[in-house]
C-alpha cells in the first residue's frame, strides 16, 4: 500500500484535515456552534438596554408595519439620534413616502414587508436618515452580488 | 466635539469624518491600514496580469501561457470593489456599518475567485462561498447584540468605560470577520494561489489581513 504524506503522527493527521478544502465548512459551522453553545449558557446575563436608540414598537395592524417611525410628511417628528448636532434635517423626512409606496400602503396590509422588494421600498430607507451610510454600503452589496451573478452567467465557457 | 475615550490602543484621532450617527475616523493605527488598502488598491489599478510559465518534466520544455489584460477585466473590477470595502472598513467608526463593509469583502473576494475557470479554483470558491454565507450569521449577530444589550452602534459610545459590551458580541464578530475575510483559513488560499493573475488575487490576501487587524482593534477597544 501507498504510504500517504502526513500519515505517521498525530499533528500531521490533524494538519492533514485542516488542509482538505471540503472540510472547509464543516470545520468553520463546527467552530461557530461550539461559539453558540458557549453564547446560549451566557444569555442569562444579557439584558435588553431598555433606552434603545433606534427604538421601534410593533403594530400588526398598521400597512407599514414593522417601519413605521410615525408623523406627518414635512413636519418635524420626534425621532432620535446619536449625535443630533450631525443630522439638522431631522424628523423632516422619516414620515415621507414616495407616491408609488404610499399607494401600496393605502391598498394593501404588507407594504412593511416588500421593504427592498421595489425602489420606493429602499429609497424610503435611505429616508432614516441617520444612518444613510449604511444604506449606501447595503446597496453596493446588493450590486456586486448581481454583477458576479451576471458575470457567471454571461461568460462563455 | 468628537473624542476618542481610549487613545492607548490606537493613538489619538487625526481626521473626523461625519455622516448623521456613522462617524468616521482615522487615528493613526486605522491611518496606516488605510494607506496599505489604498497603495494595493492602486497597484490593482495600474498593474497588468502576471505571465504564468509552465515547466514539463523530464525534459528541457516550457511554454508560456497566453494571458491579455482583458480576460482579466472582471477580476480588476472585483479587486477594485474589494479594495474600495477595505477602505470603508479601515476609517468605519459604527459597528454595523464595519459589518456591512466586511460581508462587502467577502462578497467581492468570492467574486475574484469565482471568475476563473479552472475546475479546481471554482471547487474552492464554492466552498468560500458556503463559509461567507454561514459567517453573515455571527456576524450581523454581533451587531445586533451589541445593540440590543447597550442600546448604541457607534464605536465612540462603546469604547468608553460605561459601556460594557458582552463578551460573546466580541467573539461573534470576531468569528464573522473569520469567515467574510478567510484569514486564517491560509491552507485553504494555496487552491487560489495557483490560478494566474496575481496582481488580483493578491487584493484577497490584502484585504482579510488589513480586516483581521481592524478587527482585532475594534474588539480590544470595546
Amino acid at each position: 500500500m501507498k504510504r500517504r504524506e502526513g500519515r505517521g503522527t498525530w499533528i500531521s493527521r490533524i494538519s492533514r484535515t485542516i488542509s482538505e478544502l471540503e472540510n472547509l465548512a464543516g470545520l468553520y459551522a463546527a467552530l461557530f456552534i461550539a461559539v453558540t453553545v458557549l453564547g446560549a449558557f451566557t444569555l442569562p446575563s444579557l439584558l435588553y438596554h431598555d433606552d434603545q436608540l433606534y427604538p421601534k414598537t410593533i403594530d400588526a395592524a398598521d400597512p407599514l408595519n414593522p417601519y413605521q417611525r410615525g408623523g406627518t410628511p414635512f413636519n418635524t417628528t420626534d425621532v432620535q439620534a446619536q449625535y443630533p448636532d450631525n443630522s439638522p434635517y431631522l424628523g423632516y423626512v422619516t414620515a415621507y413616502l414616495t407616491p408609488v409606496t404610499r399607494f401600496i400602503a393605502d391598498h394593501t396590509p404588507y407594504m412593511g414587508t416588500t421593504i427592498v422588494a421595489h425602489p420606493g421600498g429602499i429609497i424610503d430607507e435611505i429616508l432614516y436618515n441617520t444612518r444613510g451610510l449604511d444604506t449606501v454600503a447595503e446597496t453596493s452589496i446588493l450590486f456586486v452580488a448581481f454583477a458576479i451573478a451576471a458575470h457567471l452567467f454571461r461568460r462563455d465557457e | 466635539m468628537f473624542e476618542l475615550p481610549v487613545t492607548t490602543i490606537e493613538g489619538p484621532e487625526l481626521f473626523v469624518l461625519e455622516f448623521g450617527d456613522i462617524v468616521n475616523y482615522f487615528t493613526v493605527y486605522t491611518a496606516v491600514l488605510f494607506t496599505f488598502a489604498l497603495l494595493f488598491t492602486i497597484l490593482a489599478i495600474i498593474s497588468r496580469p502576471e505571465r504564468q510559465v509552465d515547466f514539463a518534466f523530464g525534459g528541457d520544455a516550457f511554454y508560456t501561457k497566453d494571458i491579455t489584460p482583458g480576460q482579466f477585466r472582471f477580476q480588476r473590477f472585483m479587486a477594485l470593489a474589494c479594495g474600495m470595502a477595505t477602505l470603508g472598513a479601515m476609517m468605519s467608526g459604527d459597528v454595523f456599518n464595519f459589518t456591512l463593509f466586511c460581508s462587502m469583502v467577502g462578497i467581492t473576494n468570492i467574486g475574484i475567485v469565482a471568475a476563473y475557470r479552472n475546475r479546481h479554483v471554482l471547487n474552492a470558491a464554492f466552498q468560500y462561498g458556503i463559509v461567507a454565507m454561514i459567517a453573515t450569521v455571527p456576524l450581523f449577530g454581533s451587531a445586533a447584540i451589541i445593540l440590543a444589550t447597550t442600546g448604541t452602534l457607534s464605536m465612540w459610545e462603546l469604547f468608553g468605560p460605561a459601556i460594557a459590551v458582552p463578551l460573546v458580541a466580541k467573539i461573534f464578530l470576531v468569528l464573522g470577520v473569520m469567515g467574510e475575510g478567510m484569514a486564517p483559513f491560509y491552507v485553504a488560499k494555496a487552491e487560489i494561489t495557483r490560478a494566474p493573475g496575481a496582481p488580483y488575487v493578491l487584493m484577497i490576501h490584502v484585504s482579510s489581513l488589513l480586516l483581521f487587524l481592524r478587527v482585532v482593534e475594534i474588539v480590544i477597544s470595546m
